[in-house]
Formats: structure tokens, sequence, C-alpha cells
């Protein structure tokens, strides 16, 4: 072949394929919502004189065209895969794979965020809880991290210190439960941040046995006919294999009242939303996913005792196995309401308290109202 | 707008290609001018008119420049021409700068203006200077038509980030220039080349410097990585810019100079400059070394001389001590490579790569300083003040995540990759195999770029800043 001819074929053949994305840019109609993200996409920004000059038209066209790129997926995932397979990177966007199992690098430990949500469960402690006959508890639920990352070489926080430091600022208001030792990787998804309800037994015991309650005494364990793409799915944009989502039931979780006051009023709902199960987030099935104030009520209850589980979402997969040893249990997610209005709705006096979070959220406590 | 980015490479390019191709030859300027004014418009709206007015006022000089030529008025409007392109540089670029060290110096307390830099004053500012002197020392004759003139100083491929591309080496080209399947080819060729540096690899170093800056723990081996990732990320970074404009020129029919030539491989820290930002150095060495003298004049004169250029090449870059600081760096090893290390140098065969490598990547800490104090901070990382560790995990890890990336940076930071094509097309048979694999790679390889892109987030390019 002459040179000419190979000019002529470069310019061709990538000429049509700029032309011809381009023109599939212009063509396709916008997307609303990406399923593997779990977001809003962008649409076509307000074009007016005042957005152009203030470069506002142009800022919000580049995140509308990134947003609507044809085959959006699939160059995500060509990235990804071309991240970890050609560029040898051991993380894209964060996100890496060890033992199968999907994480997202969370490091350095933010010593501020730490002491920011010790101070606000010291503060949550003082405003309604002391000088009442309450029994408050805490525990840190370890993320992935913790089993995967130092282990494999990646970035990670200093489990240890965050402990420390989370105990040392409540200094002793609450009595800690170590739940570190009972965990172990297989307990969570492999493709979600979340735990696994169904393995979680021996936390709930630990929990329940420190709080001096009774856990299910037994139970069926369930599987939802829906794969589940947990959220490092999507932010991976690797081709995973689903999980699966296991479920507890037995007739005390059945006979149980769950109410969502997200809304402010009262909405009754089920301890496993089946129609979140099917949705974007089938994690979010578990005792209305994520709800700033849940009210479980078994009114089977051989005692009155009430719990109220200051908690972020892995308290709403744990939450079930407390039903039996509880006639109320109250779930409160300061990341969706201000800790200052939960005296609104709750009288502390003689309940058990439960402060449950996991490391990630107080790794990034800023979330927390 | 970015070169790097999905407006441009799926909006704006082909719009303004099918435009421009599809415009009859005489108006092939105006599209140009439009695109470019567009292109521009895009990321600085408000900004086009200043750059209008720059623009307006080079092409009024000029002609006056012209029509006097030779006497005292042709002077004195080189002088006004030369002062308004200054004085508008100094305001938006460095008068932040002169009220701060004012502030410092005396104690005083003068607001600063905080007024945002116009993208690419530094590179626009430059072209319109050395028109309107190329103008008044007769090199080149006026240019009467504004569309060809405001074309050839807004022209988008080289408007924001260089290079510094002289009137006088496009002067014809913007008269008459030739459009052909064989230049075309070569500027999607290099521009591809380009994007791939940048998308690919600067990028990539870009983010480890990131996570090197944002960390708090930090070992002597990690200041190395990130010395190392940053003097590649500046190179890759800003030579891959410089050969998508290239690129771009020759595709619109022009014959940009080259900017870098594997600066890397020098041999000294003269033969450097001679490869790194070729168009900002021979434009100090043009209108700033020879009209001070040069090396023509005796060694004292000639080392200031020297300090002088190098001083004004560091502030060019930014209005900070550190770029200042940054360019006498190289004015000192400049002068003692004229004094004696030259010579020391010649008789060495590694050492002199090392000793060059050495000092461009502690140039480049200073570089990249928020501040002085970071500056020595960083180098003295380098070199394990304060008692640091030598390794930590950080290091460890983004060693192996990225040591490929930095494997394959250093390896295209060499002639190498290019002269083994080079050979291999030098025959029948390679010739063949490189014109059936060169479309085909360089088509995956706008593929995963654009991959890379739908995927990432806003990356702009480093040299927009001066």
């Amino acid at each position: 072949m002459k040179k000419k001819h190979m000019d002529i074929a470069l310019v061709v053949l990538l000429g049509a394929l700029i032309l011809a994305l381009s023109v599939w840019c212009w063509v396709k109609p916008a997307g609303e919502y990406s399923d593997s993200e779990r977001r809003v996409l962008a649409g076509f920004p307000k074009l007016s004189a005042e957005t152009v000059l203030n470069g506002k038209f142009m800022t919000e066209f580049e995140k509308y065209t990134l947003d609507q790129f044809p085959l959006r997926d699939s160059f995500r995932t060509l990235k990804a895969v071309s991240m970890f397979g050609v560029f040898g990177r051991l993380d894209n966007n964060d996100i890496y794979i060890e033992d199968g199992y999907v994480s997202k690098l969370e490091s350095p430990l933010n010593e501020a965020m730490v002491e920011n949500a010790a101070q606000k469960f010291a503060g949550i402690y003082d405003k309604y809880l002391a000088g009442t006959e309450v029994n408050a508890y805490v525990s840190i639920i370890p993320d992935k991290n913790y089993f995967l990352a130092e282990q494999n070489g990646y970035p990670s926080l200093d489990y240890a210190r965050l402990e420390q430091m989370t105990v040392g600022a409540l200094d002793g208001k609450m009595e800690y439960i170590d739940i570190f030792p009972l965990l172990e990787i297989g307990d969570y998804y492999r493709t979600d941040t979340h735990w696994k309800q169904e393995s979680i037994r021996d936390v709930a015991d630990a929990l329940a046995n420190a709080m001096g309650a009774d856990t299910l005494s037994e139970y069926r364990v369930k599987e939802l006919e829906n794969p589940f793409y947990g959220v490092y799915c999507g932010q991976s944009a690797l081709p995973l294999d689903p999980d699966a989502i296991f479920y507890l039931t037995n007739s005390v979780i059945d006979g149980c009242t769950v109410t969502n006051y997200d809304t402010g009023m009262p909405v009754l709902s089920e301890m496993y939303d089946m129609e979140a199960a099917f949705g974007r987030d089938p994690y979010e099935m578990f005792v209305c996913g994520s709800s700033a104030f849940v009210v479980i009520e078994n009114p089977a209850a051989e005692s009155d005792r009430e719990l109220v589980i200051f908690r972020d979402s892995f308290g709403s997969s744990i939450a079930p196995y407390f039903c039996e040893g509880y006639s109320k249990i109250t779930l409160v997610d300061i990341r969706y309401m201000p800790s200052e209005m939960v005296g609104k709705f709750i009288d502390f006096d003689s309940q058990d308290v439960l402060f449950l979070y996991s490391t990630l959220v107080l790794n990034n406590s800023s979330m927390l109202k | 707008m970015l070169f790097s980015s999905i407006p441009f490479l799926y909006y704006f390019l082909p719009c303004f290609l099918i435009l421009y191709f599809a415009a009859p030859r005489k108006l092939k300027n105006a599209v140009m001018l439009l695109g470019s004014l567009v292109f521009y418009a895009w990321g600085e709206p408000k900004y086009v008119f200043l750059m209008a007015a720059s623009i307006l006022a080079g092409y009024i000089f000029g002609l006056l420049i012209e029509k006097y030529r030779g006497t005292r008025a042709a002077k004195i409007l080189l002088v006004v021409s030369v002062a308004f392109n200054l004085v508008l540089l100094g305001y938006f670029k460095y008068a932040d700068f002169f009220i701060d060290t004012v502030n410092s110096v005396f104690r005083l307390e003068i607001p600063l203006l905080k007024v945002a830099l116009p993208i690419g004053i530094s590179f626009y500012t430059f072209q319109i200077l050395s028109y309107s002197v190329d103008v008044y020392r007769g090199d080149t004759k006026a240019q009467r038509n504004i569309v060809d003139l405001a074309a050839y100083v807004a022209s988008f491929p080289q408007l924001i980030a260089g290079p510094i591309v002289r009137y006088t080496d496009i002067e014809v080209q913007l008269a008459s220039r030739r459009h052909s399947f064989e230049k075309t080819a070569e500027g999607v060729r290099r521009f591809v080349i380009g994007l791939a540096k940048k998308i690919l690899i600067a990028n990539a170093l870009g983010e480890l410097c990131d996570v090197f800056r944002a960390g708090d723990e930090r070992s002597v081996m990690f200041y190395w990585l990130y010395a190392v990732a940053f003097s590649l990320h500046i190179y890759f970074d800003f030579s891959g810019y410089s050969d998508m404009a290239i690129g771009l020129g020759k595709i619109l029919g022009f014959e940009f100079l080259e900017n870098f030539n594997y600066p890397y491989i020098s041999s000294s820290v003269t033969e450097f400059w001679r490869r790194w930002h070729i168009s900002l150095g021979s434009w100090f060495r043009d209108y700033v070394y020879i009209p001070l003298g040069g090396n023509r004049v005796s060694k004292p004169r000639w080392f200031l001389n020297i300090f002088i250029v190098w001083m004004l090449t560091g502030f060019w870059h930014g209005a900070a001590w550190n770029f200042v600081v940054w360019g006498l760096w190289f004015a000192f090893f400049l002068i003692m490579e004229k004094l004696w290390l030259g010579k020391l140098l010649e008789k060495t065969k590694i050492t002199k790569h090392v000793y060059v490598l050495v000092t461009v990547v502690i140039s480049f800490v200073i570089f990249n300083a928020a501040d002085m104090s970071e500056a020595i901070a960083y180098i003295g990382g380098m070199f394990g003040a304060g008692g640091i560790r030598f390794v930590d995990s950080g290091f460890v890890y983004n060693l192996r995540s990225y040591g490929l990336t930095i494997l394959a940076a250093c390896v295209f930071a060499t002639p190498l990759v290019k002269n083994a094509v080079k050979k291999l097309r030098s025959g029948k048979t390679g010739a063949r195999i490189v014109g059936v694999a060169e479309p085909v790679v360089l088509g995956a390889l706008v593929i995963l770029m654009t991959a890379f892109l739908v995927d990432g987030s806003f990356n702009p390019f480093l040299y927009f800043r001066f």
C-alpha cells in the first residue's frame, strides 16, 4: 500500500470514528438516571446570556456531555478494565478488588472527623441521656478495608487509633462493645459496602448480651429472588457477578409493626420492603433503608424494654435481630435528621441506647447532623 | 475549552472542521477566527473582549510602526505598543504579586486586586509583542487584514498553552496554505499521540502528585517519587498539548515549530533548554537576550544577561517567588556550565545525564510548590531532613500502582519508540505493517481515551495558568 493510501485510510478511519460518535452525541436522547451509579444524570443546561457570561452553561454542559455520552457505561467499563489490566493500577477511582471482594480505599484516618463524631455522640449523651436511667453503649463496625487493605498492601485507616479516639472521647459515658474480633470479610457482601444480615448473628448476640437482652431465638433465612448488584458494581464499572441477599424471618419479625417517620408523619411499613428489594438498591429493603426515624414495635414482646439505636445503614440489617428482646426499637439516623430534633420524638428515661456506626461514617462524620 | 474534553472532541472539533473545510479558501481565516473566539469564549466569556482589544491594538500599532519605520516615531510607537501589552499582562498577572511584595516589605495592607488571570494571556501577549518588534525591525510587513492577524493571534490550536508561534513563521501560511491528506494524516497522528500523552500518562501522574500532596505521611522515597512523577507529568502534559497544537495546526494547513525535543535525554542544562519549551526559549533569546548584548559582551555582563533572561523566564511562568527562584536555579547552572562545569561534564558518559535529571527534577519541585517555604520543605524531605523515614507504605503502594505508568513515561520521554517505528518504516515489510497497524492503534487509542474522559473528572492543563 502506498503511503498516500495509508494516509487517506488513517484520516478516513479516524475522521469517521470521531464523526460517528459526534453525531451519536448530538442525536442520542438524554437519559435521566444511571442505574449503575445510582444517581440522576445531568440534563441539558439552561441557556441564557447570564449562564453563558458567568460560565455556568459551559460548566454544566461539560457535565451533560459526560453523563449523556453514548455507551457511557461500556466506556466506563473499558476504562476500568484497562486501568487494572493494561496500566497495572491497583485501584480505579479508589475501587480495588482483593480476594473477590470489591472495596473502596479509605485512608488516611481523619482524626478531626473521628473527633467530631465522638463529640457528637457525647453531645447527644449530655443533652438527652445524662441524669436518666438510660444504659448507653457504643460499638464500631469495621468496614471491609479492615480485612482487605493493610494485609494486601493498600492504604488503610489506623483502626486501633480510630477505636481509641472514639472510646476515649466518650470518657466512659457509654460502655464500649468491641465487635471487631467477631467479624471477617465473609460477613460482607462482595460487591457492596454492607455486612450480610445472615452472617452477623454473633455480632448481634454480642451486642444483645452486653445490653442484657436476647436476640432472635430461631428464624428462617430466605433468599431474595433478585440479584444484588452492590454499590461497588456501578462505582467500579467492572463486570462483576452479583451477590445474593438473604434475610431472616420468623413469626416475631412478621408480627412486628414498622413505622417510618421520615416525613414527620407516621407511615406504616414492613420489616423488609419488597418494593425496595426489587428496586435500584435492594439493600434498602432492610427496615425502611435510608430513613431518619423508624420505629419497630413487637406487640408479642415478653418485656417492655426499649432500644434506641443511633445508626447508619449498617444498623438497618442488624435491627431485626433485636426485635424479640425489645418491645420497641427506635432507629435514628442523624445523617438525615438533626440531632437537636431527637428529643422531640423520644423521651429518654430507661431505654437501652446503642450508638452503632461504621468506621466509614466516623472517618467522614461531617455528614452527621 | 480543553482539547482533552468531550465537548472539544465530539462537539466543537467536528463542527469546526466541517465548516473550515467547507469554507472557500478566502474565508478559511475568518472561519478559524470565529472558531477560535468560540473556543476561547467557552472558557473565558468575558476576557474574549480583552483579547480582542489586544489584537486590535497590535493591529493598529503594527500599521503605524510600519508607516513610521526608520523614524523616532516608530520607536516611540513600539515602546507604547510594548508598554500597552506589558501593562495588561502586569495588571492581570502580576498586580497582586507586586502588591503582596510591597505589603510584606513595607508592612502595609494594600488590598489585593484579586483579578482572575485570563487564560493564555502570557502566550498571546508574547505573540503580539514579537509581531510588533518584528514589524519595527523590518523582519516582516504589517498585516493589513485584521482578520488574518486576529486569526494568527487567536488561533485556537496554540492560543491558550502555546507553542508561542511567531508571526514571521506563519505569515506566508496565513495568506496561502496547502491542505492535503498527507498533511492531515500527519496532523491526526500528532494530535492523537499528544492526546494520549495528556490523558493516559500526564493525568495519571498528576493523580499521583495529588495523592502525595494530600497525604500527611511522607518518606524520603515518597518525596522522590513525587518529584519524578511531577517532572514526567509536566513534560507529558505540556509536550502533549504542544503535540495536539502542532497536529491541529497541520490539519488546518499550518506548520508550527516544534516545542519539545526529548529534553530528558539532555547531557547539560544548556541542552535541556534547547529541547524544553523551545518556543519560549527562542522568544527570550531573540527579544531579550540578544538585544541585551547576548554573549558578545564582557563576561560579567554576559552572566548578567543570562541572569536577567532566566529571572524573566521564571517570572513568565507565574507571579510568585518560587517561579523566580526556579528561573534563577537554571541561570546558576547555565553560568556554571559556561564557566567550567560544561567541559567537566563532557568527559563523562552517565554522570552528565544524572546531573541534568537531578537538577531538573529538583527544579520542578520548586516550580510546583505553593511557595518557597514548601519548596524548601519538599527538597529537604528528598534528602531526609527532619529525620523522616526512608520508605513508607504510601510510597510502596503508589510505586506498585503507578510503576507501569512511570516506566512507560520514562520510555516515551526518550526517542526509543520513535526511532524503533522509524526503523520499522524504513523497510518495505515494516512500512506495510506500520501502515496497517497505525490506523487501528490510533483508533483504539481514541476509543480508550474517550473512555478515560467519560469516566474522568476535570483535568486542566498545567500551562493554562501561565
